[in-house]
C-alpha cells in the first residue's frame, strides 16, 4: 500500500489488490447490517418519506448501538423521540458513505478522492472501525482486543490508513 | 405590531432555550487527529482550540463542545453520530 497524500484538491493512495478487495467486502458487509436495522424500523410510509419514523430503542447489537447511539443519556424518553427522528436519515447517510468507498474502490489499485469523496471514506473508515472494536471488545484506552488476530490486524491498518488520510488533509 | 409581538415572543423562547449543551464523550477508537480534525472542519474551531477540546475528551472522558438552543444542540449531536465520535446532549451544568 502507498497511503493517502494530496495532490490540490484531490488525494490518492494505493492499495493492493488483497486490500481493496477486503475493504470493500467489509464496507459491503456494514451496507447490510445497516440495511436490515433499516428494515427493522415500524416505518410510517409517509414519513419515510421525510427520513423520520426510525426505531424507538438502541439495536441490541453492541456494534450497531455504537454507530447509532443515544443523543441523550439517563433520559430514555428524549433518547426514544430523537431516534425516531433522526436514526433513518443517519443510517441513509451511513450507508451511502460505505458505497461511495466501495465505488472509489472499483476502479482497480487507484483510489483518488474529491472533497466528497474525502468526507465519505473519513466517516466510513471510522464506522468500520468502531464496528471491529465492538466485535474486538476493545472499550476502553489500553484494551488489546479478544485475542483474533486477524481482526485486530484488519483494524490496526484501518486506522493507519485514516491517519494517512486526516494527516493528508493539513 | 404585530411583527414586534411576535419577534419579542421568539426572543423569549430562544432564551428559554439557552442552557442546552453538546457533550463528546472519550472512545479507545477515534484517532486523536481525526477528533481534533473534527471540532476544525465542523465546529470551525482554531487548530489550538480543537486541540484543546481533543486533549480534554482524551484526558477528562468528555468535554463540552458546543452551549446554546436545544435544537441546535440536536443538529450538531446527529452530525458528531455521521463522523462516528460519540456525543449527547444535556442541560448545561448536569
Amino acid at each position: 500500500m502507498i497511503p493517502f497524500s494530496r495532490d490540490g484538491d484531490l488525494v490518492t493512495a494505493r492499495l493492493t489488490p488483497t486490500e481493496s478487495t477486503v475493504l470493500s467486502a467489509l464496507a459491503s458487509q456494514l451496507v447490510e447490517l445497516l440495511e436490515e436495522r433499516a428494515a427493522e424500523s415500524p416505518v410510517d410510509v409517509l414519513l419515510a418519506q421525510l427520513g423520520i419514523g426510525g426505531a424507538s430503542a438502541p439495536p441490541l447489537d453492541p456494534a450497531m448501538a455504537r454507530l447509532l447511539p443515544d443523543a441523550y443519556r439517563g433520559d430514555t424518553e428524549a433518547a426514544s423521540e430523537h431516534r425516531q427522528l433522526t436514526e433513518l436519515g443517519l443510517v441513509d447517510r451511513k450507508v451511502s458513505n460505505a458505497r461511495a468507498v466501495i465505488a472509489s474502490l472499483g476502479g482497480g489499485m487507484l483510489v483518488t478522492l474529491d472533497p466528497a469523496g474525502v468526507q465519505s471514506w473519513l466517516r466510513h473508515l471510522t464506522d468500520l472501525r468502531l464496528v471491529l472494536a465492538a466485535r474486538l471488545e476493545i472499550e476502553q484506552d489500553g484494551d488489546e482486543g479478544t485475542g483474533d488476530e486477524r481482526m485486530l490486524d484488519l483494524y490496526d491498518w484501518l486506522g493507519y490508513l485514516q491517519g494517512t488520510l486526516v494527516e493528508c488533509l493539513g | 405590531m404585530s411583527q414586534v409581538l411576535e419577534d419579542v415572543e421568539l426572543h423569549v423562547e430562544s432564551l428559554a432555550d439557552q442552557p442546552w449543551v453538546t457533550i463528546v464523550w472519550n472512545d479507545p477508537v477515534n484517532l486523536m487527529n481525526y477528533v481534533s480534525y473534527v471540532f476544525r472542519s465542523y465546529f470551525g474551531h482554531s487548530r489550538e482550540e480543537a486541540e484543546r477540546l481533543m486533549l480534554l475528551v482524551h484526558h477528562e472522558g468528555r468535554a463540552v463542545v458546543a452551549s446554546g438552543g436545544r435544537e441546535e444542540m440536536e443538529r450538531h449531536v446527529e452530525a458528531m453520530h455521521d463522523f462516528g465520535l460519540w456525543a449527547t446532549i444535556a442541560k448545561e451544568g448536569e
